[in-house]
């Protein structure tokens, strides 16, 4: 039944173009502990080495049969070159970030060497290794972190989401200095294979603030960076994006990616009546049904995920690392089905 | 007299204004409204109808933690003054953030509700070695125990906390919560209770420790 490649598959639906059956990928992370140890990469080394990092990526493709591959795991290779401090979780975690460099009010320089530092070497190598080895079969995803959501973790969160009320001119620097990091990287990952980018905007999420705010301070940033890019952007925010689904196509991304509490259906509605076409990612959610249940269920949800409407199957968010490889590969039977 | 000085802390925190706060819980104890009072008449309600705002959608997170801190400004002027017993709390609580993870902006929220609402909380902090739980648990004969989580990675560490601390104090009531857990998996891992949200994790601590009152 499969007549195109996943690379024509992908690029067909971010175009708005017919498919012979829905693509799946996943927008962020999908490294698992099943898939560390039949590809004999595992964390804590796959977050330094890029061709571990490579390897680790490539399971999305050999072993789950995903459209796409995708760099890197975690969220903190920007922050780290801003010099946050990480904490590392073992084999078993994701670094994240321990102590944020900045105070609000301080001077930040944008570091001339920005793409020698910390891990960004390694992560851009990992891609090219990627475009070399999988470039042929699938699409190759390069991820950074969206404008916002780079500024706040330059801060401890507590004073930057009060800030984003009290004070939000203080922060469109930082904010500015967030968006040329990720397009900078971006730009990079391009050139080094990358065929498209995904956009992790997790701090821009209703969860943290309101659509007032996400308007003021992260939707223009995001603008900049999607116009900025030369191939097709996949924006990502957690939780009910609903009020703001339309600004977000309004960035021109070239698709959304959002969580199982998004009522898409009515976002769709809503795109008709304003004729945006950006095609929507996700439908399986990644701890209740991913992590927590089993291949039905996972089938369930991915079948109800293409009624729905969504172009591009996905889990909504990070793949959860403890996911057992059948539950993975239960999408992609679902869209063969 | 007492009405309206009331109705101004409540208003203060709502209006998240530290000022407004602070300044009518000095006029409170000038003019001898009861401290205690003032606390669970004045602050408390305030911080309920910002929950309700926040459920609502109509406050954030920025919102709330800026009213967590106009309800703190006055909590802090008023708590030296309540009396040991009026201070006497609904039940101690022991809570953190679970090991590997940093993320403690959630652990916050649902921390200052309990605080707002006499609690004595005894915080843990964020990225707590999983033993930690059990002896601040045993140390504190705490009614109740909550686990915060933010990554699906350090989640699962949660389940191990969670059997030591009933083999340890099978009565000890325990909640976990933040953005990966769901009521499933609380149930699953044997949580007595899980907070979707900071409103939520308060209604059932309270209603939690009610039970285990009256049983004992």
């Amino acid at each position: 039944m499969n007549t195109m490649t996943s690379r024509e598959r992908v690029m067909s639906s971010l175009n708005h173009q017919p498919v012979d059956r829905l693509p799946v990928i996943s927008v962020c992370q999908h490294a698992t502990y099943d898939q560390m140890e039949q590809l004999n990469s595992s964390w804590p080394e796959a977050f330094h080495d890029a061709s571990l990092m490579a390897k680790l990526a490539s399971g999305a493709h050999s072993i789950l049969g995903f459209d796409a591959v995708r760099v890197p795991f975690c969220q903190t290779h920007e922050a780290e070159a801003f010099g946050a401090v990480l904490k590392y979780g073992g084999k078993t975690g994701l670094p994240s970030v321990n102590i944020h460099p900045y105070h609000i009010g301080d001077n930040v320089d944008f570091p001339n060497d920005f793409l020698s530092r910390g891990r960004i070497p390694a992560l851009l190598e990992a891609i090219r290794i990627l475009k070399r080895d999988y470039g042929d079969k699938v699409i190759v995803m390069g991820g950074v972190i969206g404008p916002f959501s780079i500024a706040s973790l330059l801060f401890e969160v507590t004073d930057f989401l009060k800030a984003t009320f009290k004070k939000p001119n203080d922060l469109i620097p930082y904010i500015e200095l967030g968006e040329r990091a990720g397009t900078m990287l971006a730009k990079a990952m391009i050139e080094a294979g990358a065929d498209v980018i995904c956009v992790e905007d997790m701090m821009a999420s209703m969860d943290m603030i309101s659509p007032k705010i996400y308007r003021n301070l992260a939707w223009e940033y995001e603008k900049k960076q999607v116009e900025a890019l030369n191939v097709p952007v996949i924006i990502h925010i957690c939780g009910k994006v609903d009020p703001i689904i339309v600004d977000i196509a309004k960035t021109g991304c070239g698709a959304i990616s959002v969580e199982s509490n998004v009522n898409v259906p009515e976002a769709l509605d809503k795109f008709k009546l304003e004729g945006i076409k950006t095609p929507i990612a996700g439908g399986v959610d990644p701890v209740k049904t991913l992590f927590t249940g089993q291949p039905e269920d996972v089938k369930g949800e991915a079948r109800e995920a293409i009624s729905k409407g969504y172009s591009i199957i996905s889990p909504g968010c990070a793949v959860p690392p403890a996911t057992i490889t059948a539950n993975l590969i239960a999408m992609v039977d679902t869209v063969n089905e | 007299m007492s009405q309206e000085i009331l109705d101004r802390l409540k208003q203060g925190v709502i209006d998240y204004d530290e000022d407004a706060v602070s300044d009518a819980a000095n006029e409170a104890l000038a003019q001898n409204v009861n401290p205690h009072s003032a606390v669970f008449d004045g602050l408390v309600p305030g911080m309920v109808e910002v929950g309700r705002l926040y459920e609502e959608q109509e406050y954030f997170v920025p919102e709330m933690l800026m009213c967590a801190d106009a309800m703190y400004a006055g909590l802090n002027i008023l708590k030296p003054h309540m009396s040991k017993k009026e201070g006497a709390s609904r039940g101690v609580v022991v809570m953190g953030v679970v090991q590997g993870d940093v993320h403690d902006i959630g652990k916050n929220i649902v921390r200052m509700m309990f605080d707002a609402s006499g609690f004595e909380v005894h915080d843990l902090g964020r990225d707590v070695p999983l033993d930690k739980f059990v002896e601040e648990q045993l140390k504190t004969d705490s009614d109740m125990v909550c686990l915060s989580a933010m990554m699906t990675t350090t989640m699962v560490g949660m389940k191990e906390i969670i059997e030591k601390i009933k083999e340890k104090n099978p009565k000890c009531k325990i909640m976990i919560g933040g953005a990966p857990v769901t009521s499933d998996i609380a149930s699953r891992w044997g949580a007595d209770g899980y907070a979707r949200d900071a409103n939520n994790a308060l209604k059932d601590a309270i209603n939690m420790i009610a039970s285990l009152k009256s049983i004992s």
